[in-house]
């Protein structure tokens, strides 16, 4: 029976069919919501209100013509999309859905398994990096300093953001804190400044305006992904959309009290939070214009860090003052 | 660090008319750069010694889409002072408004490019749907959004009506109020500001020395504008000021626009409450007499120059067009050096490029060896096509 | 200059209760004005056949040819496809004979059917003036 269930986790829910559907709508959202804010229309024709549009477009590019430039390495250029996308869909798999009991850890939920997900998230970053190095055309190649270039601002800030509430929990497993926090939500509050941190330091790593850097449009082309094309660009795309999904599960896992309840209200909160989540990432991507790569690593180290270590503080004291009540 | 030269252009995101800016960089930064034009080359001034005067006023339309009206402007001042013409006053205030009206549609126009440059979509959306009011009340006056036909050989072709004049008073009212909203905008959003200030210095010396026109030499602290050194139309007659900032930068020319923008709603306001009554036009001979003669006019971009020849017969002997992006292409190359990589397009987008005006002529250049070769068309022809029929229809 | 940081974002949350700006063609279509200049259209009753406006045409869009010279029967051949829309030939014409319609969406498959003929003779006009004298 735990087999059977093992393989509906994997494959159907929440595992690889529930994360595709899900992020094209979330992608769907992304998008009407991006429009109505500049008072355009958004999608709209395929599809009631135009849900089925990131489907189409998924279909489009597996149909157009694949190109692999006459210089790069056919096997790592072919591989790359495909492997980044196992990356994302496996670190998809620790988000805290659907599990019954507590105090089992499983092959999905253990101590630790916190670093995990965030280790997983930080390699589509050097995966951009080779894919940009493996097209041997300068543009891409300019784009993939510029990924690395960003990871040096980004990640300091988004890890002591996301492992300031573990710190209060006092464990390093995802399920556990996501607990933690229903059964005292009130100490939620004090995590505000970790929120917005973490917030913004996943915009920098979806690499979404503000922080499009590495695949600024109007300057270097398409930056990283200039000389994809057809089925590698597909699964590229795709693998960002997932990767928006799952980062925003993450930080609804870990500052907004995770996803109780049996797994039918859990599905239901976990879709609300997330598309919480994916909205304030929306509003962000409207209202600001894109920052030279100097001015970002020079913001993320002038505010951001400095922001998280003083979140940091701010859960040492809470932890202190509140140890003797939790005990 | 090395130094590699990187091709912007012919094709780029960047750019929206092919031109190519040769670039050798180290590192991000910029360290010298070099311009081929000719991608855009029509023949436009060898068509026009084969068309009429009248006929010619549309070819002129043709040059550019945005700045459509300065150029028949520029070309029939030039006509109607061969033919010594006097364009009676109603006539002449009806082709300020349009030429106004213009302004304003370039300039928001730019704002939303720039923007979009910068990666601030949300405010190129914004400036190009409130470009929409003005787009519309220039159909309501000429009959068509782009290329206007306003002007005809004598003065101008249609008349305004009073329903017009309030119409037109109401958009720029509504206008008006979005513009303030953007000044305030485009200065204090941080993300903004920060892509845009400092960013292609031209300092006032530079300027003037490189022959720098319209906004980006106002942005240099330079108050030079053709409506006040050379009136032309009425503009002798309706008081308005010259803008100019001090920072020399991209954020000077935003804030050149925007106070330009302001300007022109003054002006179009006192064009339409102190509008004469009287005839639009006089009638114009088909032959113009022998002469020739230079007419300036200030486009949105910057000073646009015909020079027009006739020798007493109905179509003119030669006519040469120096468009104002001509003119800002040295300032650009200067700018250009020992800047960043990242803000190449912000650079070239500042001087509002409109590349297919200033084609006015061709460099040909063997690939393999460099070097450039002046040809006649017949050997052209005879190196490089074949003979192919062709079937009319 | 004091720099403001999330400047835009009361403006941008605002739009999104308004209806948006968009034009949904060709489902939705805008009223163009009265004066449009659409495609040129001949009125044969008016024409005097002075070919004022085949010599200014810019684009060489109209042609009239004669048919037959003792019953003065003239065809007119309007080139829709050359057509630039710009309205000389209204101006150019003495009787006002030709006029701009508000059509812009004549798109086709085939070059050869934007062009617009007219057959019409100056026998009713010169009949008239013998009559009148």
């Amino acid at each position: 029976m735990s087999i059977l269930k093992s393989l509906i986790y994997l494959l159907i829910y929440p595992g690889l069919l529930f994360l595709f559907v899900y992020s094209t709508f979330c992608e769907w959202f992304d998008r009407k919501l991006y429009a109505r804010l500049q008072n355009r229309v958004g999608p709209a024709y395929t599809g009631r209100a135009g849900i089925l549009q990131p489907v189409a477009d998924f279909f489009k590019l597996l149909f157009k013509e694949d190109i692999i430039p006459e210089r790069a390495d056919r096997v790592i250029f072919s591989s790359l999309p495909v492997v980044g996308l196992a990356i994302v869909l496996t670190a998809g798999l620790y988000l805290p859905l659907w599990n019954i009991d507590v105090s089992i850890p499983s092959y999905n939920s253990f101590q630790g398994d916190i670093i995990v997900v965030l280790y997983l998230l930080s390699l589509p970053t050097l995966i951009f990096f080779l894919a940009g190095w493996h097209s041997t055309n300068f543009f891409s190649t300019l784009g993939g300093v510029r990924v690395l270039t960003m990871l040096f601002g980004y990640e300091v800030p988004l890890f002591l953001a996301i492992l300031s509430p573990a710190i209060v929990a006092d464990s390093w497993r995802l399920a556990e804190i996501a607990d933690f926090y229903q059964k005292c939500p009130f100490l939620l509050l004090f995590q505000l400044t970790g929120f917005f941190v973490a917030v913004i330091a996943l915009q920098a790593k979806l690499e979404r305006t503000p922080f499009d850097i590495p695949h600024a449009e109007t300057e270097i082309v398409g930056g990283t992904f200039t000389e994809y094309s057809g089925k590698k660009l597909a699964f590229f795309r795709l693998m960002t959309d997932i990767e928006m999904v799952v980062g925003s599960g993450l930080i609804a896992t870990v500052f907004m009290a995770g996803f109780p309840g049996n797994a039918f209200v859990s599905f239901v909160n976990f879709i609300i939070k997330t598309l919480i989540v994916i909205s304030i990432l929306s509003l962000i991507r409207a209202a600001c214009s894109r920052i030279r790569i100097d001015q970002m690593v020079n913001f993320s180290w002038k505010w951001l860090t400095p922001l998280a270590v003083m979140q940091l503080f701010i859960s040492i004291l809470v932890k202190g003052v509140f140890w003797r009540i939790l005990q | 660090m090395k130094k590699i030269t990187i091709p912007i252009g012919p094709q780029h995101p960047a750019l929206k008319e092919p031109i190519s800016l040769r670039m050798t960089i180290e590192g991000e930064v910029i360290k010298d750069a070099d311009v081929r034009l000719g991608y855009n080359h029509r023949g436009i001034e060898k068509l026009a010694e084969s068309k009429t005067y009248i006929q010619n006023i549309y070819l002129m339309e043709r040059i550019c889409g945005i700045c459509s009206h300065s150029h028949t402007t520029c070309y029939v001042q030039a006509v109607e002072a061969l033919c010594g013409l006097e364009v009676p006053k109603r006539g002449l205030y009806i082709r300020t408004l349009v030429s106004e009206l213009e302004r304003i549609h370039s300039h928001l126009l730019w704002l939303g490019v720039a923007a979009h440059e910068a990666g601030f979509d949300s405010l190129f959306m914004y400036t190009w749907r409130d470009r929409e009011v003005v787009m519309d009340l220039l159909e309501i006056i000429s009959g068509n959004r782009v290329h206007y036909a306003i002007n005809t050989i004598g003065g101008v072709r249609r008349d305004i009506s009073e329903q017009q004049k309030e119409k037109i008073l109401e958009g720029i009212e509504f206008l008006r109020k979005r513009t303030e909203y953007y000044t305030n905008l485009g200065t204090t959003e941080p993300t903004f500001v920060a892509r845009i200030s400092g960013v292609g210095k031209l300092p006032k010396e530079k300027a003037i020395e490189l022959c720098a026109v319209g906004p980006t030499l106002r942005a240099s602290d330079v108050a030079s504008d053709i409506r006040k050194d050379d009136p032309y139309a009425v503009y002798d007659e309706i008081p308005f000021d010259v803008c100019t900032a001090d920072t020399c930068d991209v954020l000077g020319r935003v804030v050149v626009r925007v106070k330009e923008l302001i300007e022109s709603y003054k002006i179009v306001e006192f064009v339409i409450k102190n509008l004469p009554a009287g005839e639009i036009k006089i009638k114009a001979p088909r032959k113009v007499p022998e002469g020739e003669t230079v007419s300036r006019y200030e486009a949105p971009r910057g000073e646009n120059i015909h020079y027009v020849k006739s020798n007493g017969t109905d179509k003119p002997e030669r006519l040469k067009v120096r468009a104002p992006t001509l003119a800002n292409y040295p300032a650009t190359i200067e700018m250009l050096k020992n800047g960043f990589v990242a803000d190449i397009p912000l650079i070239f987008a500042a001087i509002d490029p409109c590349i297919c005006c200033a084609e006015r002529v061709v460099e040909l250049i063997d690939v393999k060896s460099g070097r450039s070769d002046i040809m006649t068309f017949s050997e052209i022809k005879r190196k490089y096509f074949c003979e192919k029929k062709r079937e009319t229809l | 200059m004091k720099l403001k940081p999330a400047a835009f974002i009361p403006e941008l949350l605002r739009h999104i209760f308004k209806k948006p700006a968009t034009v949904r063609y060709p489902f939705e279509k805008l009223k163009v004005p009265d004066d449009f200049r659409g495609t040129p259209v001949l009125k044969p009753e008016l024409c005097i056949v002075c070919r004022a406006c085949v010599r200014d045409c810019p684009a060489f869009a109209i042609e009239i040819t004669i048919l037959s010279e003792e019953e003065k029967k003239y065809k007119m051949t309007i080139h829709n496809d050359r057509c630039i829309h710009c309205a000389q030939c209204v101006e150019s014409c003495p009787t006002k004979a030709l006029f701009m319609d508000t059509e812009f969406e004549i798109a086709t498959d085939s070059r050869l059917k934007l062009k617009a003929e007219y057959i019409y003779s100056r026998q009713k006009k010169t009949d008239q003036k013998s009559q009148q004298t």
